[in-house]
Order: structure tokens, then sequence, then C-alpha cells
């Protein structure tokens, strides 16, 4: 008869699952409290790369490739997303000296 | 019993974790994206732990290599030192925000609990390491998925013009003289 | 790490020894710089301490340690020291997972009243099954140790230099990865072991469904199908590595030193450690991937073993050890060659302009790199059907 404790800490599907949704959350709290273009940025980073930790997971535990590809056009979305992310944080530390999120209202035209 | 395996996962687990709450606890920008990129090198640490070694290479080449390199260096670039006021104000709005995303960690949590085991319960299928496993994926990536594959660079095609348009400047190096 | 006592120290020495080879590779390619920059411009160079200068290696390992302990004003502390040692890491990585030689195969023995082995040692610091991905990864964190540098040490030198070091980097990673994908293609493979074993023999491919052999003392090198890639991947690394005629990040007449301005003694030569270490990663790389590797031109390793099994009265396990040994040799012999080529080019030609040097990067060495990858598909494509 196995102890409980190790069945419990014994790595399975479920402990990269609670990493990845603890990762996410703090992605989250990040984008919700944070003022900064650039650390909101960083926090979505965070959200990206616990969902590819969900992806790899699972796709290792079901034996199925197709999780991987899914990594790869995540990483692709969030390279794009931080290219045009601080492209828009460029603009608006040139013309505020501050890049705080609420300047972003005035990025119109 | 448990393996080395298991510790390996436990060390990863801890080291993106703090990674995480540094980033979104770090005053100064800068460390954010440092933490945000040692967070990015154990993410990798983990794919390796589930045998996705192709994949944890590009993860260490394209976000810890790339994108937090720019992140860094768009930072440096500002300037930006210690915020004063790095986070949001108001009591009632912060303690609203910070329960709502408890709520949300609970609720993956709860759903993690009661049907991951049920769903995956069979002991996992080993894939083939390194080498194969790279060939089956990119047979996947060019044959099942080759639609999505041509869209996404089609994607970053309008992508890279955007940026450039974006931050398009008069002068500098490249401008033309007539 | 191995199965039992014996498999896991050989290991963890592995891993110390080729660390050290890194290390002590330096001063010697220091002492080659300085004296191969003399002979070019026509001077003497060290040649005081010892004979040829030698002993100047020693006298400056330790100047190095024995210098003060300086922290800049206003620096950041943690960053200020943590730069240099993410400058070396990143390359002492890389090296490690580079084949130095082909697997050592030791046979069965009696020792201490137990029977041990067969053991298979791979001259390697750890075998990654996606080698090059690996190595191309972990040397692209190499940016972080110089922008580390350029913000801790709180300067604008060391910041600018900092900043171009890091734009550079990643400007000449993308054409450096694709360089790679066309000889990639070649081999299908990214196991070092496996590339290095399809170039040994002579020069052998199939031309439209015919099987074309060259004479026996021309290599089978991944030269000789891309040689474009080749030289994409050579000029590439030099920038990699921040060497002229791209040292735009320490360029002298504009930023003192650049990155490494307000760096001095054993900090600073951490940095040169780095720098070497990813010129010993950049040689390593381009001989595995267009020169043979640890292979030996009209001799392929297993001719070799033969050779050595007929000529000496060795077991099995010595005729291993020895067959390693000489090919590590020959590794040796070109990464020589090529560490000697990177300083030699930089003696040789001026710097680039910062706007030159990136519309070489992504006007002209990007869509070479995308071509050749096109090209050589095609080529695989149209070569391999009947």
């Amino acid at each position: 008869m196995p102890n409980t404790i190790d069945t419990i800490l014994k790595v399975s599907l479920n402990h990269y699952l609670v990493l990845s949704a603890v990762l996410f959350t703090l992605g989250v709290l990040g984008v919700l409290l944070r003022k900064n273009v650039i650390v909101i940025l960083m926090s979505i980073e965070l959200m990206l790369n616990a969902v590819n930790v969900t992806f790899i997971a699972f796709s290792r535990y079901s034996g199925n490739i197709d999780g991987q590809v899914m990594v790869f056009f995540v990483m692709t979305i969030a390279a794009a997303e931080a290219a045009v992310g601080l492209a828009l944080a460029v603009l608006i530390f040139r013309r505020f000296k501050e890049i705080n999120i609420r300047y972003f209202e005035h990025l119109r035209g | 019993m448990l393996e080395l395996a298991d510790y390996t996962f436990y060390f990863l687990a801890l080291v993106t974790l703090v990674g995480g709450i540094a980033v979104i606890t770090a005053q100064n920008p800068i460390y954010s994206a440092l933490w945000l990129a040692l967070t990015m090198v154990s993410v990798a640490g983990v794919f390796v732990s589930l045998d996705a070694w192709f994949v944890a290479g590009v993860q260490l080449i394209v976000y810890a290599g790339a994108v937090m390199v720019l992140f860094v260096m768009v930072i440096m670039l500002f300037d930006l030192r210690r915020e004063t006021n790095a986070f949001s104000r108001g009591m009632v709005s912060g303690f609203l925000k910070l329960a709502s995303a408890g709520i949300f960690l609970g609720l993956i949590g709860g759903s993690i609990y009661n049907s991951a085991e049920t769903v995956f319960a069979p002991p996992p299928a080993e894939l083939e390491k390194t080498a194969d496993a790279t060939k089956a994926l990119a047979n996947t990536l060019f044959t099942k998925y080759i639609f999505s594959f041509e869209v996404i660079g089609v994607l970053l095609l309008v992508i890279a013009i955007g940026a450039v348009t974006l931050s398009r400047v008069q002068g500098g190096t490249h401008a033309k003289h007539d | 790490m191995g199965v039992d006592a014996f498999e896991i120290v050989i290991n963890v020495v592995k891993l110390l020894v080729i660390f050290l080879m890194m290390i002590q590779a330096v001063p010697i390619l220091v002492w080659v710089e300085r004296r191969g920059s003399a002979f070019i411009q026509n001077r003497f160079g060290p040649n005081r301490v010892g004979p040829l200068g030698l002993l100047q290696l020693l006298a400056d390992a330790v100047k190095f340690l024995f210098k003060e302990e300086f922290l800049p004003r206003k620096a950041v502390r943690f960053l200020y020291y943590a730069a240099p040692v993410m400058a070396l890491v990143p390359g002492a990585l890389a090296l490690a997972a580079i084949p130095l030689g082909p697997p050592i195969e030791v046979s069965a023995f009696e020792l201490f009243g137990q029977r041990w082995g067969p053991y298979v040692f791979k001259l390697q610091g750890y075998d990654i099954g996606v080698g090059i991905v690996f190595i191309l990864g972990v040397s692209s964190l190499g940016a972080y140790g110089l922008l580390m540098a350029g913000w801790g040490s709180a300067s604008k030198y060391s910041l600018l230099g900092a900043l171009r070091a890091s734009a550079q980097m990643i400007s000449y990673e993308l054409a450096l990865g694709l360089s790679l994908v066309g000889i990639l293609l070649v081999y299908g493979t990214f196991n070092f072991y496996e590339i290095i074993a399809q170039q040994q023999g002579p020069l052998s491919f199939s031309w439209f469904g015919r099987e074309v052999v060259g004479p026996w003392w021309l290599p089978n090198w991944g030269v000789f199908y891309n040689p474009v890639g080749m030289i994409l991947f050579a000029a590439s690394t030099f920038a990699e590595a921040n060497r002229l005629p791209f040292d735009l990040p320490e360029a002298e007449g504009e930023l003192v030193a650049g990155f490494h301005t307000e760096y001095g003694g054993f900090k600073m030569l951490m940095f040169y450690i780095g720098e070497y270490g990813h010129m010993i990663v950049a040689s390593s790389l381009l001989a595995i991937f267009y020169f043979g590797g640890y292979g030996i031109p009209g001799l392929p390793v297993e001719v070799l073993e033969a050779k050595i099994a007929a000529g000496t009265s060795l077991g099995p396990t010595g005729v291993s050890v020895l067959t390693s040994v000489v090919s590590h040799l020959a590794l040796l012999v070109k990464l020589g060659l090529f560490l000697w080529i990177f300083i030699w080019v930089r003696w040789t030609l001026p710097r680039f302009r910062y706007d030159q040097l990136m519309d070489l990067g992504w006007k002209s060495m990007l869509p070479w790199a995308l071509a050749n990858v096109v090209v050589t598909a095609v080529w695989l494509l149209l070569a391999n059907s009947k």
C-alpha cells in the first residue's frame, strides 16, 4: 500500500495543470493591478506561457502531438502581440513621457 | 516513491511561480522583465520535463532570446526608473480584482480536481523522445495544420508592417535626403 | 546521469573538464590574438615574459585576480555582479552540448570485486537529441549578460553599448538560424552524431536518382552541399560573438569600451571568457555542420578504428579510447584553424557603421539565407526524385 503523501506528491497531469492555473492567475492579476503598459504586456505573456504549459502537458499525457503544434501558434501570436504592443508603448512614451495604461485613450487618429 | 523527475518538477514549478510573482510585484519594470525571462527559461525546463525538447528549444530562442530581450531593450530605451505608484489605486476595486482572480483560480482548480483524472485516467503514453518526436511534430505541422501555418505567416507579415508603420519617425539614419 | 557510481562520477568529471577546457582555452587564445595581431601589424606583441611571451598569460591572470574590487557609484549592485556570470554561462552550457569526439565504448571490467559496465561514454557534457536547437536557444540568452551589464553599471556608454549589442544579436540570430536550416535539410536530423556520421567517407550524393561518388580524398563535407549557408553562418557568428567587423557594441572610438566600460579585473576577464566561449562554440558548430566534425578527410572513424585495432595490441576499450583521442585532435585542428580565422579577420577588416550593420543583417543576409533554404529544398526534392 503506497503512502498517501507520496501518491499526492507524485507528479501527474494534475500537477502541471495546477502550475499552469496558478501562473495564469498571476498573469490575470498583473493585468488587473499594474498600470504600466509594458508590465501589462508582460503579464499577458505570462498567461500565454501558462496556456502553453497546459497544451504541452495534455499533449504528453494523451500521447497526441497536436498540442505541441498549438504551442507553436501561440508562440507566434505572442511574438506578434509583443511587437505591436511595444510599438504602441513607444508611441505613448513619445507623447507623454510615461507609459501609463490610462494614456491609451488619447491614441486616436 | 518520488523520483528525480518529481523533484525536478517541483524545483521548476517553484522557480516559475516565484518568477511569476516577482513579475507582477516588482516596482521597476526592468526587474519585471528580467524575472519574466527567468520564468520563460524555467517554463522551457517544464517543457523538457514533459519530453517536448524541440518546443523547449523554441521557447528559449523565441521567448527568452528574442521577445524578452526586446522588452528589456525597450524598457532600457525609456530609461524607466522605479515607479512610485506602480499599482492601480482603490481599495475596493483592488479587493474586487484580487477576489475575482481568486475565484477564477478556484474555478480552474476545481475543474482540474474533478475532471482531469477521469478524462486522462490511463497512464501516460510514452511519446517517442527527441528526434523522432521532432519529425512527428513537423509532419503534423506541415500536413494537418498547413493551412493554419500559412495563415500565421500572413499574420506575421501584417504585424511586421503594422509595427513598422506605428513606430515610423521622420529623420533618423534611414531617412531619404533629397 | 548514469546507472551506477562509476558512470555518474565520469559524467560529472566530464562536465567539469569541458568547462575547464573553455576557461583554459581563453588565455591561450588571448595570447594568440595578441601575438597574431602583432604579426599582422608588423609589431612584436608580448614577448618579454617567458619563451615567446607565453608566460604573459599567467602574468595577466595574476594581474586580473589581484586588481582592486570596484563598484561604480549609482551602479545596481546585483545586476553589476550578475552580468559577468550571465555572459559566461551561456557559452559554457552551449559548449557542453557539443560532441568533441566519437563515443568511447568501455567494455565490462572487474574493480573492487565488483563487475562494472559495459559503458558508452560520449565525449560531450550531455547529449541532447535536438542539439542545435538547444545551443541556439542557450546562446541567445547571452544578450542578457550584456543588457544587465549595460543597465547595472549606470553609465551611458555601457547602456548604449548594451543596446547595440542586443539589437545586433537579435538581428543576426535570424540569419544564423536560417543559414543552418539549409544544411539541416540536407542531413535530415538535429543529432550531432548522425550529422557527423553522414559526413564520413568520400563525397557521395544522389543526382536525379543516380548515385555520384567522388574521389576517396574528397570528404563528404557539408560545405560542398551548402557553401552559401556556410558563408552566411560564419558571417553571422562573427556578429553573434560581437567580434570585428561587427564589434559595434564596444566600438572604442565612440563608446570607450561599450558594455564593459565600467568593469575591471576578473569581472572583465569573465566577459572575455564569454566572448571567446562564443567563438569556440561557433567554430565547433562550423566544424560539425560544414567540415565533418571530428572526422579526418579520407579516413572515416570506422576505418580509423580498424587501423588502430590492427596496428596496436590494445584491447577493445583501448582502441576506442585511442580512436576518440585521435578524432578529438582532428576536431581541435579544425577548431584552431577557425579560431585563427576569427582573429585574422578581426585584425584585417575595418568596422562597419551601425546602419550598414543593420542593413547587412536584415536586407542582405536574411534574404540570402531564405533563398538558400528554398534553393536547397528544391534541389533536394529534384535530385532525390527518380
